[in-house]
C-alpha cells in the first residue's frame, strides 16, 4: 500500500469528536491528513482509492487488557498469534498486561517485550507488573519500567491486601503519573471465589464473593487515590453497587479511571448454568440487574474503557470442576462484536459503543490515536455493520480456544483494519 | 546595638531541640565551634574547660561515628568521659527507660549524650533526671548538633547561608537530619528545597516552609548546597522504594545532575554514605565541591562548643544554688 491513500464513501464514526456522517478520510505518511464529507474519489488524483461502499469506517480499537502466555508454552499465545488475532478484531492497539506466570515485573522484561513486539502491525504497549510477581508484598521498579516504556502498571488478576503497600504503590506511581489498574476485589472476600454470591452459586456450592467485595475494594482504592494523588484504574468493574462507588469517587474529582469487561456486558450468572468452565471468569459473571447498570454506565459515560480482557488457556487448564478450572476466556477476535450486539439489540448507540474502545482509553492513557483528527496516526478499521456471522474459535487466529462466547451469533464484523496507515488485516470472504 | 554592648548568657540547660536555640544562640554555638576548629587543627588540642565534668554518652542505637566524635569533643575539653551503649545491656535484660536514666543519674554525671531511636526520648531523660542532656539523634525527630555542624561546615565556605538556596534530598520522611536542618536553616534565613519520592516525604512537608519536589532535576536547579541522606538500607527494598538502582536512577546525585545547580555549588551528606545509591562515588570523592569531610572535622568542634556551652550553663547553675 503506498504512502498516501483515501478511503472514501463510508460512514464517518469518530467518538472523540462525536462525528457520524458520510465522507472519507485521506491518510498520508502514516497519519490522517483530511477527512469529512469533502474526501471523495472525484477530487484524488493520483491517490490511491478504497471504496468503502457505504461501510463504517471508525479508528481501529484500543483494548487496554490482554495477555500472553509464557514463552515456548507448547500451543501457548505468543506475541505473534495474538497480533493477528488482534487485527483480525479491529484491534489497532493492544496493552499486554501482566498474568502470574507473566508478572512483566522488571524493566528488562519491559524492554524486551518492546523489542519483541515492536515488528508486530497491532501496537502492542506493555502494562508492567506493579508488585513483584503480582504478589502484592513489594513495589516493582516503577520509574525504571517507565523509562523501558511501560504505558501503566497493573497488579493483573490479583488484589493487593495490605493497604501500606498499595498506599505506598499508589503514591510512588503518583510521581511518574502512572496509571495503576488494580482488581476492583476485597482480597479476603474473594479468595477462592468462582462466582457471585447468589442464588446460583447456593444451590451448586460454588465457592462465591458476594458483589460487595468489589465496592468495599473501590471505596478503598478511591480513598488511598485521594490521599496519595495517584492515578486509580479499576481494572475491570462489574456489579452495580461498584458502579455507584465509582460513580461517587468521581464526582468528587479524584483521578479514578474504570474498564469493564466486554464479557460482562454481555454475559450473566444464568450463562454459567451448564458448568462450562469457559464461562469461569474475573471478575465472576454477575446478575442481570449488574449488567444492565453496566451498560447503562457505558451510555452515561462512568465507564472509560472496554475490553476484551483476553487471557488464552490451555484446554487442560480449563478442563477441570468448574471451581478449579482457571479464570479467563480469549476476546480480541471478539470485542468489536460484541460491543455491536449492544447496538443491534437497542441496548446501545454506536457512537458509545465505539467510544469506549477508542478515545474512551486513548483520552484515559494520553494516547494520540483513537480519534479522527488531522494529524493523528492512522489507525481505522472498516467494518460492515450489519454481517451476521457465528462466532467459532476454531476458525479464529488466536492460538487457544477457550472463548466464553463460542457459537455466539453476531451482526457486524471487520473488513480492514489500519495501523500507522498500513492494512493489517483484511477479511477478503 | 552590638554583642559587645550587653550580656549575654547561653540560657539552655539541654540541647533537645534546634527549635529551642534563637538566632543570638546558634552565633555563639558557631562562633565558638570556629574557635576549636582553630584549635583542632594544632598539636594542642587539649584544654580543660570541662575539667572535673562527668559526660556520660548513652547510645541505645549503634552509633560508631557520632558517638566516637563526642568521646573526643568531650576527653579535648577535659571532662572523664563514659561511653555507655544500652542496646546491649539494661533494656535487653528488661529495665525501663526510665529507671535505667536514674541509674546513670545516681552516678552524678554532669552530661548526658543521648541517642534513642524513639522520639523524645532525650527529652524525657532529661525530664526524669534533671540532668544536662544533649539529643544526639532521637527517632525520627532531631539531631541538633549534625544540624549545627552542616550549618558550621557551609557557613566556613559559603560565608554566609543567610539568602543561599539550599536542597535537601533523600528520605525526609525518616530523617531526623532533615528535620533539624529545616529548623536551623530556616533559622538562618536559608531558602530551603525538599526533594523526595512521594513515599518519602511527610505528608504535611509542604507547610513548614520549604518548597517540595518530586523531581531532582527541577530541585536542583540554581541551588547554591545539595545536602544528600542517607538511605536506610531497609527502605530500599520495596516498602518505600523499589530498589537501589532505581533510587539511583531518580535520585542519585551526580555530577552531571550538579551542573544545574549554581557554579560551584557544594555537596553534603551526614554520613555514612551509600556510594551508588544516593550519591556517585565520584562527586563524594571531589574535593571541591563535597564537603562530606569538613563535615567531619566540623562535628567535633561543634560538640565542643555545645559541650562547653552547657558545661558553663552548669557551673553557672551550681554556684547559684550554693
Amino acid at each position: 500500500m503506498s504512502q498516501r491513500f483515501a478511503i472514501v464513501n463510508a460512514r464517518l464514526v469518530d467518538p472523540a469528536s462525536g462525528r457520524d456522517e458520510a465522507g472519507g478520510v485521506l491518510v498520508e505518511d502514516h497519519h490522517i491528513v483530511e477527512f469529512g464529507p469533502g474526501v471523495r474519489g472525484i477530487n484524488l488524483e493520483d491517490v490511491e482509492v478504497i471504496d468503502a461502499h457505504g461501510a463504517i469506517l471508525a479508528p481501529a480499537l484500543i483494548d487496554l487488557r490482554a495477555g500472553i502466555e509464557p514463552p515456548f508454552t507448547p500451543g501457548g499465545e505468543t506475541i505473534s498469534s495474538l497480533s493477528a488475532a488482534a487485527a483480525a478484531g479491529g484491534i489497532g492497539t493492544l496493552v499486554l498486561g501482566p498474568h502470574a506466570a507473566t508478572p512483566f515485573d522488571t524493566p528488562e522484561t519491559v524492554r524486551a517485550l518492546g523489542h519483541e513486539t515492536r515488528p508486530m502491525r497491532v501496537r502492542m504497549p506493555v502494562a508492567g507488573g506493579a508488585t513483584r510477581s503480582l504478589v502484592g508484598e513489594t513495589m516493582s521498579e516503577i520509574g525504571l519500567m517507565h523509562d523501558a516504556g511501560a504505558l501503566l502498571v497493573s497488579n493483573g488478576d490479583a488484589p493487593i491486601a495490605d493497604t501500606r503497600v498499595l498506599r505506598s504503590l499508589l503514591s510512588y506511581a503518583s510521581h511518574f503519573e502512572a496509571w495503576v489498574a488494580l482488581r476492583p476485589a476485597d482480597a479476603c472476600l474473594s479468595a477462592g471465589a468462582a462466582a457471585t454470591e447468589g442464588e446460583w452459586a447456593a444451590r451448586n456450592g460454588i465457592p462465591a464473593e458476594p458483589t460487595v467485595a468489589e465496592r468495599m475494594a473501590i471505596e478503598r482504592l478511591a480513598a488511598l487515590g485521594e490521599l496519595t494523588g495517584g492515578r486509580v484504574l479499576i481494572d475491570r468493574i462489574s456489579t452495580e453497587e461498584g458502579l455507584e462507588a465509582l460513580s461517587r469517587a468521581k464526582r468528587k474529582g479524584l483521578e479514578i479511571g474504570a474498564t469493564a469487561s466486554v464479557n460482562s456486558l454481555l454475559l450473566n450468572e444464568v450463562d454459567a448454568g451448564g458448568y462450562d468452565a469457559s464461562m469461569r471468569l474475573v471478575p465472576p459473571l454477575r446478575f442481570e440487574a449488574d449488567r444492565e447498570a453496566l451498560v447503562r454506565a457505558i451510555t452515561e459515560g462512568l465507564v472509560d474503557a472496554v475490553v476484551s480482557d483476553h487471557r488464552p488457556l490451555s484446554v487442560e487448564a480449563k478442563s477441570e470442576p468448574w471451581p478449579e478450572a482457571a479464570a479467563g476466556s480469549t476476546g480480541v477476535e471478539t470485542l468489536l462484536s460484541g460491543l455491536l450486539s449492544l447496538v443491534h439489540d437497542g441496548q446501545l448507540e454506536l457512537i458509545d459503543a465505539l467510544r469506549v474502545v477508542t478515545s474512551g482509553p486513548a483520552d484515559l492513557i494520553g494516547l494520540p490515536q483513537g480519534r479522527m483528527e488531522e494529524g493523528a496516526p492512522a489507525d481505522l478499521v472498516l467494518i460492515d455493520g450489519d454481517a451476521p456471522w457465528v462466532y467459532r474459535a476454531a476458525d479464529g487466529l488466536s492460538a487457544r480456544r477457550n472463548a466464553a462466547l463460542e457459537g455466539r451469533r453476531f451482526q457486524g464484523r471487520v473488513l480492514k483494519t489500519f495501523v500507522a496507515g498500513a492494512m493489517i488485516h483484511t477479511n477478503d470472504n | 546595638m552590638g554583642r559587645a554592648d550587653f550580656h549575654y548568657d547561653f540560657p539552655h540547660r539541654s540541647l533537645l531541640s534546634i527549635a529551642d536555640l534563637n538566632p543570638l544562640d546558634v552565633q555563639m554555638l558557631l562562633e565558638r565551634a570556629s574557635h576549636w576548629h582553630g584549635v583542632n587543627r594544632t598539636p594542642d588540642k587539649k584544654h580543660d574547660p570541662l575539667k572535673g565534668l562527668t559526660q556520660i554518652n548513652l547510645f541505645f542505637e549503634n552509633s560508631t561515628r557520632t558517638q566516637a566524635s563526642f568521646e573526643l569533643a568531650g576527653k579535648r575539653l577535659g571532662a572523664d568521659v563514659v561511653n555507655f551503649s544500652v542496646s546491649a545491656s539494661s533494656t535487653a535484660k528488661g529495665e525501663t527507660l526510665a529507671d535505667t536514666a536514674r541509674t546513670l543519674a545516681a552516678m552524678n554525671p554532669d552530661l548526658l549524650v543521648v541517642r534513642h531511636k524513639a522520639s523524645g526520648a532525650p527529652d524525657f531523660i532529661a525530664r526524669e533526671t534533671g540532668l544536662s542532656v544533649i539529643n544526639a539523634g532521637d527517632g525520627t525527630r532531631e539531631h541538633p548538633t549534625q544540624a549545627l555542624l552542616d550549618a558550621f561546615a557551609l557557613t566556613e565556605r559559603l560565608g554566609d547561608v543567610g539568602g543561599r538556596r539550599i536542597l535537601i534530598v533523600g528520605d525526609i520522611l525518616h530523617s531526623r537530619v532533615a528535620r533539624s536542618n529545616v529548623l536551623l536553616l530556616s533559622l538562618l534565613g536559608a531558602q530551603i528545597r525538599l526533594c523526595a519520592p512521594p513515599t518519602l516525604l511527610p505528608a504535611d512537608a509542604d507547610r513548614w516552609g520549604v518548597e517540595v519536589f518530586h523531581d531532582l532535576d527541577d530541585a536542583i536547579e540554581g541551588c547554591d548546597a545539595v545536602m544528600t541522606l542517607r538511605l536506610q538500607k531497609e527502605r530500599m527494598s520495596g516498602g518505600y522504594i523499589p530498589s537501589e538502582r532505581e533510587y539511583f536512577r531518580f535520585y542519585g546525585l551526580t555530577h552531571r545532575r550538579m551542573e544545574a545547580a549554581q557554579p560551584g555549588a557544594l555537596v553534603l551528606h551526614p554520613g555514612p554514605m551509600n556510594r551508588g545509591v544516593e550519591i556517585d562515588g565520584a562527586l563524594a570523592d571531589d574535593e571541591e565541591v563535597s564537603l562530606i569531610l569538613d563535615q567531619v572535622e566540623a562535628g567535633v568542634a561543634v560538640r565542643m562548643a555545645v559541650l562547653e556551652m552547657l558545661g558553663e550553663q552548669t557551673r553557672r547553675n551550681e554556684e547559684r544554688r550554693r
